[in-house]
């Protein structure tokens, strides 16, 4: 089976190759995943679309006032996403303390100098933006504990192996879920979980840590909280358990997801249209623009327009697995998978959350919900999907 | 290997997602789109707008002008201190107390999707700015609203009442009639009584509103409201407003005369064949557009208790809920019970003296006066009526008193049956009943709780008290609408009539239609009361002469009108709390009722002035005054005035 793979090569990978096999590489363009790269362009441009009708009617007198910055930060993040494509995997695995400090430094810069809204401190005012480290520590997370990862990657098969990487990774989970943001917290652990499955951690420990995971899990949510000691705000336990019961309290914490849901299901076949849309145009769709953006685009463009954006994800995730595969050394593959898998896991909770399937928990639509860091984050981390797909094809 | 099982766990994901999608989407959006329509539809009711009141002959006294109201959403308004902030800042605005707005507000605790009105008629600058500030007011509208607007300004005030918003415990008792929070009902006069004809059906209407409860569409109607029907008035507006007139000119005689002291009075005038009242006028009076106003200051004498004592009562309609002694206006029922009872017949003469003494209960001899001192003559009934004699009253009483007791009580029995002490039965609440004095009334008001020092002498029924009645003072108690009645009984020949302000309920026509009668009051018929036509031909003979003969005690005011008039006059002596008097002060209430013209009576009138000294001397003159402006004639100057 293996060999079948490795011998036949599709017609076209055999043209890529040609040059190559005369000795020289192949020009970079060549090398690229290009089917990855007009995928995520148009979701970038699908998303500028849907921000342009989700936020018509938010600021009064500017009806292109997020599209606007949106695309500003779009621009910026195409530009770093090509800039990401120029560094070679390796030196992130090289630099990988300088990384881990990086990243440690900007989220505990967050906890001393963040502005607080909304309840958490989550951003950095810089000047005429905010800049929100937890979502650029999500590409620094993958890059530094897949580093730590591939290092002892002959020594994955001890229990040692995981549980440092696991320890590596709890000062991050934990300075994120500090903020609080338990959204991007649960990114990291799901990331976390993807690179010690595809480094090959052993399926007893995997088990394990799995158990372990569920016990914790029922004890913040359940077990504490009855004896007394809240470790998670209540509101946050109250969105985590209460998509499984979402008649039990429609104006209180349910109150976003019913209206999430109204808004999905009243869009039908083909939307209402921008001005029809009234969950989004007359605010009873909270938070429309960033984290229910999917419910606000189900409303306004119908089963079409949410099928179109589900279909472009599934584009960009199918060509991710592919760079997982074709990666040259493991490294670059546990980048990959922890990227891919993120992006799967944000996509997942957040369009699961608007429509009751997820619990809601803050997390945004990649390459559409308005926020410059997430959009530039997530382009940055296409970038280097890119970037280990360019190394992995400059030599075989 | 692992990586094809992400890969597969992807798929899933996004599959679950997908069919999630399918479901929501394709399979039930019909449920989403109604449960997304009735989140942003708000149903608000569109507020009928009442209707008129008219005269006999269509002229308005209240109709609606349109107007804009400030109302309050509490669902909508902020939690916290920003509803404190939010609602001190509307006070600012609005220039209302900020704790009577809060009052206001948090008077429907437990219903928060109805709209409070806070204020109605602002003035278009705060209309504006709150239009202009709309989003730092959430839950706050501005609506159209109608006002009552009274072309009278002060006439007919008691009679028509006033509108205002239903309160908490009147909605208890009216929410089985349709009535709902908010709702503005009438709270007196014809506005309540005839509250479910005037108020019309409340029209539906959806709005766009988002989740900040502000309007974001123009009101769709849905069901069209239905405006008020029209109640037509027996109360003939010129006459009404010649006797406002009438009255304030009493008043100011009764002042010239030196009483200082009056301050108040009422005039009714009836149609003594069908009960129609023409007017009815009351004195003080107030301007019914303050309620609409809701100013403090000028609102006081009608809300609270102790303006209104220092304002003598503006609010109380004089004529349907004040009882007065009524003196000698009362004289024609014991007369006409007399004759009827065989007492004394037009032929016999008892002698009119200065005074008479009759021997009381202890053995003590009491004397009682006569308002003439200097008279000394036999007199028989006409004369006496005509010229007040009270002692000859004085023997008729105690004659009265003096009756086996098989033969009950007769004098009361007569006046109950003219409609003294009883409900006249008028459409216009309140009415008082009065109080008609017998042994049994005494028995029941003079206890050992009542009255500890003297109760075991006070309940019983002693000689004065009958000599007393017979001249219609001591207990004897009646609204100036009760004695009206019984003098259109004596007019009309002996029937006991209905008054009644409103004839009929019409509905308004267009602008050339004419309007329909929707519903016409038929106020039940005259009743017979039993008195025989020969009585009541001596009692009219007797009022006649009491305006023409020369020693009528009202011949001076009415004896040279063109018109006949046949009247009495009447002066009760009633204590009366004035101010700097802690103990009260015997004043003379000054009376006249009567008819005209004599001998085919068209209207029935009765006269008070409080504290306004004789009959004569003020309220017959007023009377003379609606007479004119009645009978569109002038009358002569009043001579030299001598009566009781």
């Amino acid at each position: 089976m293996t060999q079948y793979i490795d011998t036949i090569t599709s017609p076209r990978r055999r043209r890529r190759q040609a040059p190559f096999a005369r000795g020289g590489e192949s020009p970079l363009l060549a090398r690229l995943d290009w089917v990855l790269l007009f995928a995520v362009c148009g979701l970038v441009a699908y998303g500028l679309w849907a921000i342009a009708g989700i936020t018509r009617h938010d600021v009064a007198g500017n009806e292109s006032y997020f599209l606007v910055r949106q695309a500003v930060f779009a621009a910026a993040g195409l530009v770093l996403m090509v800039g990401a494509i120029f560094v070679d995997p390796q030196w992130y695995r090289r630099s990988k303390f300088l990384l881990y400090v990086l990243m440690i430094g900007l989220m505990v810069l967050v906890a001393f100098v963040g502005t607080v809204s909304r309840g958490s401190r989550r951003w950095i005012d810089v000047s005429f933006f905010r800049f929100q480290p937890s979502e650029f520590a999500k590409v620094l997370f993958v890059l530094t504990i897949a580093a730590f990862l591939a290092d002892r990657a002959r020594r994955v098969e001890e229990l040692r192996t995981p549980l440092l990487a696991i320890a590596l990774a709890v000062p991050p989970v934990l300075l994120v879920m500090l903020q609080p943001d338990l959204g991007s917290g649960l990114v990291y652990i799901a990331a976390l979980t993807a690179c010690l499955f595809v480094v090959g951690v052993r399926w007893l420990h995997l088990a394990l840590f799995g158990a372990v995971a569920v016990v914790l899990a029922a004890s913040v949510l359940w077990l504490l909280p009855a004896t007394g000691i809240d470790v998670l705000k209540p509101y946050q336990v109250a969105r985590l358990t209460g998509f499984t019961n979402p008649d039990e309290d429609p104006r209180g914490t349910t109150y976003n997801v019913r209206q999430a849901i109204t808004a999905v299901g009243s869009g039908g076949f083909s939307g209402r249209g921008v001005q029809g849309a009234t969950q989004t145009r007359l605010d009873y769709l909270p938070e429309h623009a960033t984290d229910f953006a999917f419910a606000s685009l189900s409303e306004q463009r119908g089963f079409v327009g949410a099928a179109v954006l589900m279909l472009l994800y599934l584009l960009v995730v199918w060509r991710g697995f592919k760079i997982v595969t074709l990666a040259r050394d493991p490294y670059s593959a546990i980048v990959a998978a922890g990227l891919v898998f993120a992006l799967i896991f944000q996509v997942f909770v957040n369009i699961g959350m608007t429509m009751g399937v997820a619990p809601v928990t803050g997390i945004t639509l990649p390459f559409v919900s308005v926020g410059g860091s997430s959009l530039v984050a997530n382009l940055v981390a296409i970038g280097v999907l890119e970037a280990i797909c360019v190394h992995s094809r400059g030599r075989s | 290997m692992r990586v094809a099982m992400l890969g597969g766990f992807a798929l899933v994901a996004f599959l679950v997602l997908f069919f999630r999608l399918w479901s929501l989407q394709i399979l039930s959006p019909d449920e989403y789109r109604a449960a997304a329509l009735d989140n942003q539809l708000r149903t608000v009711s569109i507020e009928a707008p009442r209707g008129p009141v008219l005269d006999r002959d269509g002229r308005i006294l209240v109709r609606n002008v349109a107007s804009t109201a400030v109302v309050v959403w509490p669902a909508s308004l902020p939690q916290g201190n920003g509803r404190d902030t939010e609602v001190r800042e509307l006070a600012r605005i609005l220039d209302m107390p900020f704790p009577r707005l809060r009052a206001l507000i948090r008077a429907h605790p437990n219903d928060p999707v109805t709209p409070v009105t806070l204020k109605v008629a602002v003035r278009p600058d705060v209309v504006a700015y709150l239009y202009e500030h709309e989003s730092e007011f959430p839950g706050v509208q501005v609506k159209q609203a109608y006002l009552r607007y009274y072309p009278g300004d002060t006439l007919f005030a008691q009679g028509l009442g006033y509108v205002g918003e239903i309160s908490a415990a009147q909605l208890e008792e009216m929410r089985k009639d349709g009535y709902r929070p908010g709702d503005r009902i009438g709270q007196s006069g014809v506005e309540a009584s005839f509250d479910q004809w005037l108020r019309g059906t409340e029209g539906m209407a959806e709005l766009r509103v988002d989740s900040l409860g502000r309007p974001k569409s123009p009101l769709a109607l849905t069901q069209a409201p239905r405006p008020g029907y029209a109640i037509r008035l027996t109360i003939d507006a010129s006459l009404q407003r010649a006797a406002e007139k009438a009255l304030r000119y009493g008043i100011a005689l009764a002042h010239r005369n030196d009483e200082w002291a009056a301050d108040g009075g009422s005039i009714v005038a009836l149609d003594p064949n069908t009960g129609d009242v023409l007017a009815m006028a009351s004195n003080p009076t107030y301007r019914p557009s303050v309620y609409r106003n809701r100013s403090g200051k000028e609102l006081a004498p009608l809300l609270d208790a102790k303006a209104a004592q220092q304002e003598n009562y503006p609010a109380l309609n004089r004529a349907t809920a004040a009882i007065y002694p009524p003196g000698s206006t009362f004289k024609p029922v014991t007369a006409l019970a007399a004759l009827q009872e065989h007492i004394v017949s037009s032929g016999t003469y008892l002698p009119c003296t200065g005074s008479y003494t009759v021997q009381g209960v202890t053995g003590a001899g009491q004397t009682f006066r006569n308002w003439d001192p200097n008279v000394n003559q036999p007199m028989g009934m006409v004369e006496a009526i005509a010229a007040s004699c009270d002692t000859y009253f004085y023997r008729v009483g105690h004659a009265f008193y003096s009756l086996p007791p098989e033969r009950g009580h007769p004098l009361q029995e007569w006046a109950s049956r003219f409609g003294i002490g009883g409900a006249t039965g008028i459409d216009l609440a309140p009415e008082a009943r009065g109080i008609l004095p017998t042994p049994g009334w005494r028995e029941a008001t003079y206890t050992r709780k009542t009255d500890p020092c003297c109760w075991r002498e006070d309940r019983l029924w002693k000689p004065g008290d009958s000599i007393q009645l017979a001249i219609g003072q001591k207990d004897i108690a009646v609204s100036p609408l009760q004695m009206a009645r019984f003098y259109a009984l004596i007019a009309n020949g002996g029937r006991l009539v209905t008054p009644h302000v409103v004839s009929r309920v019409e509905e308004a026509g267009g602008e050339n239609a004419a309007s329909s009668v929707v519903h016409s009051f038929q106020p039940p018929p005259a009743e017979g009361s039993g008195v025989d036509p020969s009585a009541i031909a001596v009692i009219k003979q007797a009022l006649y002469d009491a305006t023409h003969a020369s020693y009528g005690t009202s011949s001076s005011v009415f004896g040279n009108f063109p018109i006949p008039v046949a009247g009495k006059t009447g002066t009760a002596e009633k204590i009366v709390q004035l101010p700097g008097y802690p103990n009260g002060l015997l004043e003379d209430q000054s009376w006249w009722c009567g008819y005209a013209p004599a001998n085919r009576p068209e209207i029935t009138l009765c006269a008070v002035i409080e504290n306004g000294g004789h009959g004569g001397s003020a309220a017959a003159p007023a009377a003379l005054k609606v007479f004119e402006h009645f009978f569109r004639v002038k009358a002569p100057k009043i001579g030299a005035i001598h009566s009781d």
